[in-house]
Parts: structure tokens; sequence; C-alpha cells
């Protein structure tokens, strides 16, 4: 039975993401274009060339640092929605350092992302206070601070560090930038994200500490009779996944991003929820979503220049996947469903 | 003088989006739904309340068709969460990606990507409508102002005596409560909590196309604004009563006025520090009122009819 469910767990956003795609397509069709060539359109635009599955990595990189954040702090039971403002301050943080410090480099670069990461913990330590030692509702403030994140961010870009007549920053030198894996796109910002990936999932599930984090978030109250200090391991698991999207942060901007402008990381932080949902919380399973999130975006400008159709498709195939996917968990939950799982395998059985 | 009677004005209309959304999320968490999605259903409430009275060009339709709206995504949360027992939480974000995303999309077919701001007439006022010219403080307060505000306050009666006074108030505020025992009462649980969320939904929209509709001429993507989070925010500050919620909402009605007032001011500081006041307020305040749990006792859990 064990495995079954297993099965039925990989089963669940594997069928979402078909039936997603099947209302895409009655979408596509609907505009007055063939599903057919813009799928292919997406596909190609994705993964078609080793230009484009670089630039589809490249998206990738701060989608799988915002998704380990959340996947990791929902481990614990504590719902972190701040994924974006703590990538934000990351971001902002990794900016100043890199641009008015006047050092380049190797050593600016290690700097700048020591410095993004403890940026990104302290934004998270916020909600993480609150709600061990004031009760609070850590989703609402995290959110809240998202937005304080953003509009801070926006004081940069548009007043105290603002390069000239556009409202952006000055770019990082390029002798700080991170290297470019093999000329392409994607650089060791992605690199660095797969290792963070990994370690992630080798202390969840090979470490003593690991266990007794998740136990935290199974079953507070059993943990806590058990004896396990539950407000450190809130307080540590959103320090910790604050520290990932604060790295992921200063990473994007070394990579990628170079400076501040606005509307940079705008919805990273739901993403990131959602990648983590859709991968059940598996930071592997959470890893391969975000390629996935990033190949569809990137292969949906190759559609709209194709067929026309907007690239918002891709937005909403996204998040059809995840209406789906958290729907059909619950459904395959419920013990009617197990029933009917059971009956389908043990007449197997009989024949 | 003037800065004083324009900040109370500003703050009764800022209020009236916040005021349908905490309603919302009270009548959803009065039944045991606890609802982080309004943030979406107002996304789709706003949008289809501008789309509706661009077509329509009568801002009235326009909300109605908001609140239809929104009660049709809000189904899709009802059926997951009450029907699937999908987790709350949970399901709220994903209504939370998936709204608004659905909104921009429409927003982006339906004008094309690069076409120029499209703008709707506004809600007229009722001294406009009566024809009465209201130039005193008072006057403005209490006369000009949108039909809709007047039903935001309608509203907060009515729910106020709806669940302290009615029968059938106590009954929904007991499937919140001990949906068990309600059940041995012969309330029917799924039922009640099916309507609740068409209630919530119904609300959500309204408060979405208020902004629409009675606020800016224009639709853009995230003009909610954290408004649905500020909403639950107020729930809890207003601590699960209609009276405390309305005190709640005009109260961070009353700083997000202070911050567009402050804004136009405009002192040697960059304006977003302004902007931040609404956010750090409701932080600020839900830090100070610390943890005394209040809410509906079975909120968040899901019922099961079978279970024992």
């Amino acid at each position: 039975m064990k495995n079954t469910s297993k099965i039925v767990n990989v089963m669940v956003p594997l069928v979402s993401v078909l039936l997603a795609f099947i209302i895409g397509c009655i979408i596509i069709a609907a505009l007055g274009a063939n599903p057919i060539t813009a799928l292919q359109a997406l596909w190609k635009g994705a993964f078609g060339s080793v230009r484009n599955f670089g630039t589809t990595l490249s998206r990738a990189t701060p989608l799988i640092f915002t998704g380990l954040c959340a996947c990791f702090a929902y481990r614990c039971g504590v719902f972190n929605l701040g994924g974006e403002g703590q990538f934000i301050m990351g971001a902002v943080v990794c900016t100043v350092i890199g641009t008015q410090f006047n050092i380049e480099g190797l050593p600016a670069i290690i700097l700048c992302l020591v410095a993004g990461t403890i940026a990104g913990g302290i934004w998270a330590m916020i909600p993480g206070v609150l709600k061990v030692y004031r009760g609070q509702n850590e989703m609402i403030i995290s959110i809240m601070l998202n937005y304080v994140a953003t509009l801070f961010m926006g004081v940069l870009f548009t007043d105290w560090m603002r390069d000239g007549s556009v409202p952006q920053t000055v770019a990082i030198p390029d002798a700080s930038r991170l290297t470019r894996l093999f000329g392409l796109r994607a650089t060791t910002a992605f690199v660095i994200a797969v290792v963070v990936g990994l370690a992630v999932y080798y202390f969840l599930f090979f470490t003593s500490k690991g266990f007794q984090l998740r136990a935290v978030g199974y079953n507070m109250t059993a943990a806590e009779f058990n004896g396990f200090a539950v407000k450190k391991y809130f307080l540590a698991s959103f320090l910790v996944s604050g520290m990932i999207a604060g790295l992921g942060g200063s990473a994007d901007i070394l990579g990628t991003q170079f400076f501040l402008i606005n509307g940079y990381a705008s919805g990273y932080g739901f993403d990131g929820v959602s990648m983590a949902l859709i991968g059940q919380l598996h930071p592997l399973a959470t890893m391969l979503v975000a390629i996935f999130f990033a190949a569809l975006r990137v292969g949906s400008t190759t559609m709209q220049a194709a067929t026309g159709v907007p690239t918002s498709v891709s937005d909403i195939i996204q998040a059809l996947v995840i209406v789906f996917t958290v729907a059909g968990l619950a459904m395959v939950k419920l013990p009617e469903f197990k029933a009917l799982l059971n009956r389908i395998f043990s007449r197997k059985e009989v024949a | 003088m003037e800065f004083v009677t324009n900040l109370i004005l500003a703050s009764v209309r800022m209020a009236t989006p916040l005021i349908f959304l905490s309603l919302a999320e009270l009548y959803s968490q009065r039944a045991g739904l606890v609802h982080i999605g309004l943030e979406g259903l107002a996304a789709i409430g706003s949008l289809t309340g501008f789309l509706v009275s661009h077509i329509t060009g009568s801002p009235i339709v326009g909300v109605c068709a908001g609140a239809m709206a929104a009660i049709l995504v809000n189904m899709i949360y009802a059926y997951a969460t009450v029907t699937l027992c999908a987790e709350q939480i949970v399901y709220g974000m994903a209504i939370n990606i998936f709204a608004p995303a659905l909104a921009s999309f429409i927003y982006r077919v339906y004008f094309g990507a690069g076409s120029e701001l499209v703008q709707v007439p506004l809600m007229t006022n009722l001294s406009a409508l009566l024809g009465i010219n209201a130039d005193s403080f008072i006057a403005k307060l209490f006369l000009e102002q949108t039909l809709m505000v007047y039903l935001a306050y309608g509203l907060v009666i009515f729910t106020a005596i709806y669940f302290s006074k009615t029968k059938s108030g106590l009954n929904y505020k007991a499937v919140g409560e001990y949906p068990r025992a309600a059940a041995t009462l012969g309330i029917n649980v799924i039922g009640v909590k099916y309507i609740a969320s068409i209630i919530c939904g119904a609300l959500a929209g309204i408060g979405g196309a208020y902004l629409t509709t009675c606020y800016t001429t224009t639709y853009v993507d995230g003009n909610v604004a954290g408004r649905g989070f500020i909403a639950l925010a107020a729930v809890i500050f207003g601590r699960w009563s209609a009276g405390g919620v309305l005190l709640a909402c005009l109260f961070f009605g009353f700083c997000d006025a202070l911050q567009i007032r402050l804004q136009v001011a405009s002192f040697n500081v960059p304006y977003q520090f302004f902007q931040m006041i609404p956010y750090v307020a409701t932080v600020v305040v839900l830090a100070i009122i610390g943890m005394k749990k209040a809410g509906p006792k079975s909120c968040g859990k899901p019922y099961r009819k079978e279970e024992r």
C-alpha cells in the first residue's frame, strides 16, 4: 500500500500538468491559433537548442531559491509567504555592496553573497519572532513585509542610488559578475542553487536535526510532547528559509540581473510557494518544478512570436497546475478514493 | 484644517473596500473556513467589475458582475476545501496564484498587450444622484459618497445583528465552532459552508470591484495591493465581531489615506516610505495585540460527515 501511495503522489502532479495543458490548448484554440504549433514553439523556445536550454536554466535559478525557501519552512510547519521580500532584501544588500563599496572580483562576490544571505535571514526573522513570541499569524506578517521590501527597493532605484535619468540603480561591475556556464545564459548561480537544493535534501532526510524539524512540521503537539524545542525549530526554519531566499536574491543580481529596477522579483515569492506545493515539499521535486515553470516562461515568448498567443497563457497553465495538484492531493487522501484504489488493486490480484 | 478634513474623507473611501473584504473573511471564518485567497478573489472581482462597466457603461452592473465572478472562483475553493477536504491555507494560496493570473490574462486578451490605458466612468455620489450641493464637511462626509459606502456600513450593521440576535446567525456560528455538535442539532454543516463561500465570494468580489468602479478609473495588475491580507489582519484585530472589524478597517483605511495625503504633501522624503505605512501599521498592530486566540474554534479544520 505504501508503494501505491507513492505512485499516486507522483501521478497527481503529472495528471495536473496534463489537465492544465489540455485547458491551455483549448484557450489557445479559442484565441484562434493552432495548439499543436503553439506547443511546438513552446517546446522549441525552452529546450530547442543548448542556448535556449541555458536561458531556461537561468530563468529557473531564482525560482529554485524561492521554491526551496518555501519548501524548507513548510517542512517545519511554518508558512513563510515572505520569500519575495527576503529575496529582494538579499538583492538590495548585494547591490549596495557590489556597487558602492569600491571592491571588485572574487572578494566582492563572496561578500555580496554572504551579506545577501544574512539580509534575507534577518528579514525572515521578523515574522519568525512575532510568530513565536507574540503568537501572531506569520502569513500576514511575511506578506506585509514583502510589500515593505518592494517599496524599499523602490527607494533605492528611484532616489538614493538612482543612475541618471532612468529609474534603476548602477549595474554591478563586470569583474564582480558570476561566470557563465559554457557561454550560456545560465551562470554559476544555477550551480549554487543546485548545491543548496542538495544540501536541503540531505539535511531534511539524512540528518537527525532534519528529521526532528520534519517531525515538528508533521505534528507539532507530538513533537512538543517528546521534548523537542518547537519554538527553536520554528525560528531556525524561518532563519534558514530566509537565508536561502536572500542568497537567491544576491546570486540573481550577480548572475543575470546586475541592477535593481521596477518590477524586479515581482511574483517570485508566490511562485516559490506554488512550486514547493506542487513538488509536495520535496526539495529535489521542487527544483524540477522550478525548471518546468521557467521552461513555460521562456518558451511562451517563442510561442508568442510564432503564433501570436500572449505569454500570459503560460501563467494560466502554471496557475491551473497548482489548483489541480492541491485539489488532487486532497482527493487521493479521501477514504472513498483509498477504498476505490484498494478495490482496483485487489481485483487485479484476483485476476 | 483642509488637510484633516480631506484625510477623514479619504479614510472613509479607503476603508470601504477593506470593510467588504473583512466581512467576506468574517463570514468565511464563522463557518470554519480560513480563507487567505481573498487577494485573488478581489483581483478577479476588480477585473470583472472593470470590464463589465467598460462594456455596459454602468458601474453598478460592473459591481454585480464582479461579485458573480468572485463567487464562481470561490466555488473552486469551496469544492476543494469542503468536499475534498483540502488544506484551507494551501488552497487559499492556490486561489491567490490562480485568480490574479486569470484576471491579468483576460485583461491582456481583451484589450491587447500594447494598448493604451483604458478608463471607465466612476460611480456617481449620492449627493449628485439627489441633486444636492454638498459643500460643508458634514454634508460631504455623509452625502458625497458612492452607494457602495452606504452598502458597506449597512452590511456591517446587518452582520452584527445577524450573528448576535438571530437564530439562523447562531446556527451559522455553531458550524464554525463545533460542527459536529451543530450537525447533531440538524444543521446542514456542508450546506452552511457552501453558503458561506457564496457570501464570501460575493463580498470579496464587491470589494475588488470597488477599486475599479469607485476608486480609480483604470485596472492594473496587482491593484488589490495586499488589501486581501490586510482584511485578514482586520478580522483578527476586530476580534471576529462586525463592530470590531469596522473599527479595524477604519484604522487601516486611515493609514492608507494618510499615506496618500502625505505623498501629495511631498516632503523631501522618497514617497515609497509613505506607501509603506499601511503595511507597517498592519505588522505593528498584529505585534501589539499579541496572542489571545478568539477565532472560531474549528477554523481551518476539515469537516467530514462520516468520521467519528
